[in-house]
């Protein structure tokens, strides 16, 4: 696939920076940024970055995760389809000036890779790649909003702690409610997680993709990693019911375990998701498409 | 026109002469009638709040019964108290200084806590129970309603109103910050000072569900907890039932700590992490500082709290030119208005004159036109009216735009001279 396909995301990452850069601006110094243009530019950016999906989705014909590119582009598509769903549900003040921020770093971050494109392979069953990826990316947009609410509930504290009466601590929600959000997206972000992983673990017994040793592959290992370390999350939340900080704490370190599940593992050399094309890759990929 | 008022506020006055001299609301409408009764051309609105009781008036001409020295006279009279008690602490303005009085006072440039929301609707109040009176008129209802507007503008548009400026909304502040929903809350309250009563009601006005109460002197506990539906312990059982409590407010009289570290963290445990919101407003202190320092745990003493009000007045403060320049701006346009209203029948006369001299001249020409159609006459009495408004037409936009830069007054006497109107009772036009 052409670089130039990419092109149109430039546009849409820029208008995540700006949102990103409105809502932070509304946090820190109301009266100097209009409501109405922190309402619109992520609007904006996510009808543009939905268009754009749907135009990846039609070139290659199948949900886009042919490449990391794609995916990228589909999993901040989910988070921030989470983060309206979240905004819609119970409308939490600030929530964007912590999130757009996230989401335009991952944005530029692939950009900056250029043509240095890691593919997954060309032969993969439709329906499985289906099954296991849209649980596993909704579930992780929903465990980033976690992690969002988390930094989001150690930051209201530290105000809280050291009486900084400012417009961070005004702006922001309450830790009640953080610590209730937290919660919810949490519990919808876990169960999506682990039927990906199911879904994942029948494909590799089914297609034998990953070859006879698969539970050895760096990704299959930390995605159980992460897995493990949410149920036990979940488990002091509901068994010793623990609030707070620790919990927002666990939820920070369980979601560098998401970012290392997803993007790290390549650099593990892992076979799994992607992998970086060769020059005759590439050949073989566009003699095929031609 | 000649607008004054006179009146004293919290600044020039003790709260003793300002209680004498202020106005119940039943009493307002029958003073309204009796200062209407006094001066019967006059317009007049008595504002009269817990800080300063002011009273406005207008009136047509600068007639010799409508001084500051009647008006002294006739709220000595009616409160039947000696004019010399008050005299001192009085302040009258006049004219523009007047107008800029009553924006200044509406906007809460003038009240006692800055920004304060209260003053706006008692100057509405104010007004309103005037107007029912029939005290008011023209100049009254542009008056007030362009000085509620520069307040409006004042509070939209700057910091002035923003920002708690009391203890007990400042702790609800924070409060509200740790906590979503006060319905399933506890407020413990150590001790029964009033400053912790206040950041209590206020509490309770956010829907906090339970109160319980210890104090010392346990009868004390239970006045109090009857008064807000809550619950009296006792002071020895304090530190089992600390761990219901969601907020805790201490103002103990004791001379050293009452809460300890040891408390909280047990209750902390108990609590299994869920925030505990701590105000000590005694001084000498209740809580160990140290508690404040234990996670999930969250202590205000007084001066934390203080600090963030004063750290708001002072935001106030410094709004204060800001909203000066836009009252002035309010100001500036109704002295306008005022202004205009001086040419007003200056123009009048102008129009009159012109169409007078047209209709003679109608009157001249009928006969001589022998026997024309309805129809035809009317025609030329329309192109008459058309070539006056014609040539009406500019001096009044000049006249207006005139009153407007103040020249007013050299306008109506061109006109006087040029077209020889005027001679004739002018009441309001020109005279100074």
């Amino acid at each position: 696939m052409e670089i130039s396909a990419y092109s149109p995301f430039w546009l849409i990452a820029v208008f995540y920076l700006l949102s990103g850069i409105w809502e932070v601006g509304r946090l820190l110094r109301p009266e100097g940024f209009s409501k109405q243009w922190a309402d619109r530019l992520p609007l904006v950016a996510f009808i543009l970055h939905s268009l754009f999906l749907l135009y990846l989705a039609s070139r290659v014909e199948n949900i886009p995760v042919t490449n990391l590119f794609e995916s990228v582009v589909f999993l901040t598509w989910c988070v921030v389809a989470v983060f309206n769903g979240v905004e819609y549900l119970y409308g939490v003040p600030s929530l964007g000036a912590f999130l757009f921020p996230l989401v335009t770093v991952l944005g530029f971050w692939v950009l900056s890779l250029g043509d240095n494109l890691l593919s997954t392979p060309s032969n993969l069953s439709k329906f499985w790649l289906i099954a296991h990826t849209i649980p596993l990316f909704m579930g992780y947009a929903a465990l980033t909003l976690t992690f969002v609410l988390s930094l989001m509930y150690l930051t209201q504290q530290r105000q809280l702690k050291h009486k900084f009466f400012g417009p961070l601590l005004l702006g922001l929600p309450s830790l009640e409610s953080l610590d209730r959000l937290m919660w919810k997206t949490l519990s919808f972000g876990f169960p999506l997680l682990t039927l990906g992983l199911v879904f994942g673990i029948f494909w590799v017994k089914y297609s034998n993709i990953l070859g006879p040793q698969w539970y050895m592959d760096p990704k299959v290992v930390m995605g159980t990693v992460t897995w493990l370390v949410y149920a036990a999350l979940l488990h002091l939340r509901i068994g010793v019911t623990m609030h707070g900080s620790r919990v927002a704490m666990l939820n920070i370190a369980g979601f560098t375990l998401v970012l290392f599940t997803f993007l790290g593992t390549f650099f593990l050399g892992a076979q799994h998701g992607y992998k970086k094309i060769s020059k005759e890759d590439t050949m073989i990929i566009k003699g095929i498409k031609e | 026109m000649n607008i004054l008022v006179v009146g004293l506020n919290h600044k020039s006055a003790s709260v003793e002469i300002r209680e004498q001299l202020a106005f119940s609301p039943s009493r307002v409408t029958e003073a309204l009638d009796r200062f209407r009764r006094c001066f019967p051309s006059s317009e007049v609105v008595i504002l009269s709040t817990c800080n300063r009781v002011e009273l406005y008036a207008c009136s047509p001409k600068t007639s010799s019964e409508f001084t500051e020295e009647a008006i002294f006279d006739f709220l000595a009279g009616f409160h039947g108290i000696e004019k010399a008690r008050f005299r001192e602490n009085m302040y009258v303005y006049q004219d523009l200084e007047a107008v800029n009085h009553l924006f200044f006072v509406a906007s809460s440039l003038d009240s006692m806590v800055l920004g304060e929301s209260q003053i706006v609707g008692q100057v509405k109040e104010a007004y309103a129970t005037a107007c029912s009176q029939g005290a008011t008129g023209k100049v009254f209802h542009q008056l007030f309603q362009q000085a509620l507007n520069a307040a409006k503008e004042v509070h939209t548009h700057s910091k002035i109103a923003q920002g708690k400026v009391s203890i007990s909304s400042v702790a609800v502040e924070f409060a509200e910050r740790i906590f979503q929903d006060f319905s399933d809350k506890t407020v413990f309250i150590i001790g029964a000072g009033e400053m912790a009563e206040l950041v209590l009601k206020s509490l309770v006005e956010q829907g906090v569900r339970a109160v319980m109460v210890s104090n010392r002197s346990y009868d004390r506990a239970v006045t109090l907890a009857n008064e807000y539906g809550g619950k009296a312990v006792r002071f020895d059982s304090l530190e089992e039932e600390l761990t219901k409590a969601d907020i805790v407010i201490s103002s103990t009289a004791a001379p050293h700590y009452v809460l300890h570290p040891e408390h909280i963290k047990s209750a902390m445990q108990r609590r299994k992490g869920t925030p505990m919101f701590l105000i000590d407003i005694a001084v000498p202190r209740d809580i160990n500082p140290e508690v404040g320092k234990i996670e999930n745990v969250y202590l205000y003493n007084i001066d934390d709290l203080q600090g963030v009000v004063s750290q708001n007045v002072e935001e106030r403060t410094r709004e204060v030119e800001k909203c000066r320049a836009m009252v002035e701006e309010e100001v500036e346009e109704f002295m306008a208005w005022m202004e205009e209203m001086k040419i007003v029948p200056a123009i009048a006369r102008l129009r009159h004159h012109f169409h007078h001299v047209g209709k003679e001249e109608l009157e001249r020409l009928r006969p001589k036109l022998g026997n024309l159609s309805e129809e035809y006459w009317q025609e030329v009495v329309y192109t008459m009216e058309r070539t006056l408004n014609k040539l009406l037409h500019r001096p009044l936009e000049v006249g207006k735009e005139e009153a407007k830069n103040g020249g007013g007054y050299r306008y109506v006497e061109t006109i006087k001279k040029l077209f020889g109107i005027g001679h004739h009772q002018d009441s309001s036009s020109g005279d100074r």
